[in-house]
């Protein structure tokens, strides 16, 4: 307990919130400016999106571990994290949202809570993951973090994280249905196989654990199998995840999913691909 | 081949499940879009039937919900939905309303308002025009 009145960890913990505000604002602007979202948060199934900003609070609590605004070593500190980050989220929402006059005193206060829930979603995401953008080098070395996230388990791990945040980014506009409907089946299996190939390049070449080359021993196949494969896999999941939050899957046959899934997976899979770029 | 045999040797069990659920997702995937690209024809239109759901009272009178299906392959974008309410020895009653996107095999709901009960009244509710997507 000698750490609740020490000076400079109070100042270091204060440093990390401005800086995890300013990326709240910076990975929530793009949501926070794009019409849908205003009025999404009370068109969206409300059991639905109380299960999504519940799954967002498990994903903050796990990206906490892998590079949050401030070194952490317990799971109790993971989920004071993950609140700070839900809190800072939705007062970076809130103030951007008055600041553009989109949220007012004589909106109904259900009506705004569901616009500053459903936006906190991004924003919060990015006080997340601001440590490892703003600032030149933690309180842990570099090594530490990168043995924590070199576990296979952790890699995909963050593969989803990429995934369901660009997916998240760009699932709420109308964009994804029409360009689905205006693709032909071929376009959907083209894309796939384009999603696929960008994934592995990314993988193989970038290297997740941001390393220059692919893990030791593994050849290409076998990164393709091991970690492109799955990671697609997963960029799809995120991308039904989100459409079905957002209503979107309710009144399509399987085809139109498929159709929408191959459509969303491409952003998704970048995403997978340059998670352990970003976060 | 020794060495490579050692390497599959270490392959955690977890690689081989997260490889092996991969590997079925993008299969299932990719059948569903080979089966439609296969057997989807080309530039098939939109072709919509609107069922009525039920009757309800609204503010100014009455709405009645209605779900518009489409049974091609199709997309029909701002799908136009006329109501026409006959009663007898009375002017018809026309309320139309616009349907964003009906997908192919899918469905979309709206609803029609009119002013009078159309319960008891003659009421057609057909599809006037789409926009292709």
């Amino acid at each position: 307990m000698t750490a609740l009145w020490d000076s400079d960890a109070n100042w270091g913990y204060a440093r990390g919130v401005a800086r995890a505000l300013a990326g709240a604002v910076l990975f929530g602007l793009p949501l926070l400016m794009t019409m849908e979202m205003w009025s999404l948060g009370m068109n969206v199934e409300p059991r639905r999106l109380a299960l999504f900003l519940l799954a967002n609070f498990l994903l903050l609590v796990i990206l906490s571990r892998f590079g949050g605004f401030e070194p952490t070593s317990s799971v109790t500190e993971d989920i004071l994290d993950a609140l700070a980050a839900y809190a800072i989220g939705m007062v970076a929402s809130t103030a951007v949202l008055f600041l553009l006059a989109l949220a007012n005193t004589s909106i109904p206060p259900d009506e705004m809570l569901g616009m500053i829930a459903i936006q906190s979603i991004p924003t919060s995401f990015g006080a997340m993951i601001t440590r490892k953008q703003f600032s030149a080098g933690g309180g842990e070395s570099e090594e530490d973090q990168e043995a924590r996230t070199a576990g296979y388990a952790g890699q995909l791990f963050l593969m989803m994280a990429g995934a369901l945040f660009l997916a998240f980014n760009i699932a709420p506009t109308e964009e994804v249905l029409l360009i689905a409907f205006k693709m032909t089946p071929w376009h959907s299996l083209a894309l796939a196989g384009v999603s696929l190939f960008v994934l592995h390049a990314l993988v193989f070449n970038v290297g997740l654990t941001g390393q220059e080359a692919a893990p030791e021993g593994y050849g290409a196949g076998r990164v393709f199998l091991i970690f492109t494969v799955p990671g697609y896999a997963i960029a799809i999941l995120m991308s039904l995840y989100v459409l079905w939050t957002f209503g979107r899957l309710d009144h399509g046959d399987l085809a139109s999913v498929a159709e929408s899934a191959a459509v969303l997976g491409f952003p998704a899979s970048i995403g997978a691909a340059i998670a352990r770029l970003v976060v | 081949m020794a060495d490579r045999s050692a390497a599959l040797d270490r392959t955690p069990l977890l690689e081989w499940i997260a490889a092996g659920l991969g590997l079925l997702l993008l299969a299932g995937l990719l059948f569903v879009l080979g089966r439609e690209a296969l057997t989807a024809g080309p530039d098939q239109p939109p072709s919509i039937t609107i069922r009525q759901q039920g009757v309800k009272a609204a503010v100014n009178g009455y709405v009645v919900t209605f779900e518009a299906i489409n049974s091609a392959g199709g997309t029909a974008a701002a799908l136009q939905v006329e109501g026409m309410l006959a009663r007898p020895g009375h002017e018809p009653e026309r309320s139309v309303a616009t349907i964003d996107y009906v997908p192919g095999h899918g469905r979309a709901e709206g609803g029609l308002f009119f002013a009078h009960d159309p319960r008891g009244a003659m009421l057609t509710i057909r599809p006037t025009g789409y926009q292709s997507p």
